[in-house]
């Protein structure tokens, strides 16, 4: 299983690493404008082919590539109704705080948990090896997370219901 | 367990401050808590000594014989337990069911009043109680009707009805559990399967059962009653668990299982949401991290080990200390320029030269 996960992660690095080569380029239709490409979607000419990794039908990553920017989607494994609970609260509690992780994305794109916004500023600003890393590590903290939350709110239970019938003896 | 200490703060503080009260000062407070109990403390200044405290309870069951008061047993036990410093007044203030005159002035001890002021204190314990042992007793003695036993409605807190039920050997009470959020639902469910788990391990508690659909002593209760989004929990509660002091505890307990089950849900998401704000500073530590030319982690450390080693010499501090101010007052006296003020600044700022030796005017 630890394997499974390795080599999903190390096909995202990699992909990422080939497909994060952005460069500063204009908005072609609007003068003086400098717009992420990835997000417009309107000059096909600046858009590579969008790579989808795919863990399990559960599990996916999804990576377009424009000119200027990279957008990098991820659905996260939920196995029953209370790691999805936990993933959406989590995830929504992070995306609504984007501005502390600069290249995350308020809204993640429709089918998928979260996206995050790579533009050539912040290839500038940061270096490319750390950001990937970040990304990396972000997707293993969060699984690493939702398991974490989902035991500690069963064993609180536990410990609650234990206690609740102590009263009675 | 802190949460099943039914007593009111808010009547300890009324009354443990009308003790020690120095000029004698007419009382009169009227407050709710819990959403449905009222309660009224009077005080005439002339008469110090007799407290009027008046409550008002919800009704458990709808079928009660006297609407407007307490039932002669409730009155009964009341009587029992607080004839020591409690005298009932009948009939009761408009509005509430139950007066009493508090006369503390026989307990002389501070441990016995601070006793008394707690039962006082835990009093709408005492009636809840009472109602519901009686109608488990009445649930126990009471001939079962071949083929139909009719659950009793019981009403505690506003909107949250639970029943209680004659089985064979136990009386069963039945909790419809609504929440308005989803999450709260997935919480709460979760939370009822490690209840009913968890049975087999204390044989001495009542077993608890979990069902998302309504359970076969409901079928024929109307709709409303009926319709709930975190199913129904039920609890077996046999003799040997209403026999002697537990009782009261069982009966406590179970009155207010619906607001214990909401109180642990609101703290696990306050615990969901403190590990989510832990997670959140360490992401954003490690996007810091990846700025060009930024670590600022290790700068914070160098930062702190200046500022340690600038401790060690009290003289240079003193010494920059003075020179920061020096130089602030020379800032002060460079940023003020006030036309016309010039001649001021020299006649008032400027100190005389005395030439001792050398210089001196020829007085003639």
């Amino acid at each position: 299983m630890a394997n499974n996960v390795r080599l999903y992660l190390t096909c995202i690095r990699n992909t990422l690493e080939a497909a994060m080569c952005l460069q500063n380029f204009p908005c072609q239709e609007v003068e003086r404008h400098n717009k992420p490409e990835v997000e417009l979607n309107t000059s096909p000419e600046l858009i590579m082919n969008p790579v989808l990794i795919c863990r399990n039908e559960a599990e996916k990553c999804l990576i377009e590539t424009s000119i200027n920017s990279i957008r990098i989607s991820m659905k996260v494994k939920q196995a029953d109704e209370l790691e999805n609970i936990l993933a959406k609260k989590f995830l929504r509690f992070l995306s609504m705080r984007a501005e502390s992780f600069q290249v995350l994305r308020r809204k993640p794109v429709q089918g998928y948990d979260i996206s995050f916004l790579i533009t050539n500023y912040h290839c500038e600003e940061m270096h490319k090896h750390k950001l990937i890393d970040f990304i990396v590590q972000f997707m293993e903290d969060i699984d690493k997370e939702i398991s974490e939350l989902k035991l500690s709110v069963n064993t609180r239970g536990r410990l609650v219901a234990t206690e609740f019938l102590k009263q009675f003896i | 367990m802190a949460y099943f200490n039914g007593a009111s703060r808010a009547v300890v503080n009324i009354l443990s401050k009308l003790r020690n009260v120095e000029k004698p000062v007419p009382v009169d407070h009227s407050f709710c808590e819990l959403g449905s109990i009222r309660y009224h403390i009077q005080v005439s200044a002339s008469d110090q000594e007799n407290i009027f405290f008046s409550i008002s309870t919800p009704r458990l069951s709808q079928d009660e014989p006297n609407p407007n008061g307490l039932a002669d047993f409730i009155l009964q036990d009341i009587k029992t337990k607080y004839f020591n410093f409690a005298d009932i007044i009948q009939p009761p203030k408009e509005g509430y069911t139950l007066t009493l005159k508090l006369n503390f002035s026989k307990l002389t001890r501070a441990k016995d009043y601070t006793k008394a002021i707690n039962m006082v204190s835990s009093l709408h314990v005492a009636i809840l109680n009472s109602q519901l042992k009686d109608t488990l007793k009445n649930l126990w003695m009471g001939d079962i009707i071949q083929g139909s036993t009719m659950p009793i409605k019981l009403v505690n807190h506003k909107q949250e009805p639970f029943f209680v039920f004659r089985a064979p050997k136990k009386v069963t009470a039945i909790f419809p559990m609504r929440f308005k959020d989803e999450s709260d639902v997935i919480l709460a469910t979760s939370f009822f399967q490690e209840l009913a788990d968890l049975g087999s391990k204390f044989p001495k508690a009542p077993r608890c059962e979990w069902s998302p659909i309504p359970p076969q002593e409901l079928r024929g209760e109307p709709f409303e009653n009926l319709s709930t989004n975190g199913g129904f929990v039920s609890f077996g509660i046999f003799k040997r668990h209403v026999k002697g002091k537990k009782a009261d505890k069982t009966a406590w307990i179970l009155l207010n299982f619906q607001q214990y089950v909401r109180y642990h849900i609101k703290c696990t998401r306050g615990f969901i949401q403190r590990r989510m704000r832990h997670r959140l500073e360490v992401l954003s530590e490690a996007i810091e991290q990846a700025r060009i030319g930024g670590e600022p982690k290790i700068r914070k450390e160098v930062t702190k080990q200046r500022k340690t080693w600038l401790r060690f010499s009290k003289s240079k501090q003193l010494k920059r200390g003075i020179k920061a101010f020096a130089d602030q007052m020379k800032r002060l006296r460079l940023r003020i320029k006030i036309r016309g003020l010039g001649r001021l600044h020299r006649y008032c700022f400027h100190v005389p030269k005395f030439h001792a030796l050398g210089w001196h005017a020829k007085l003639d």
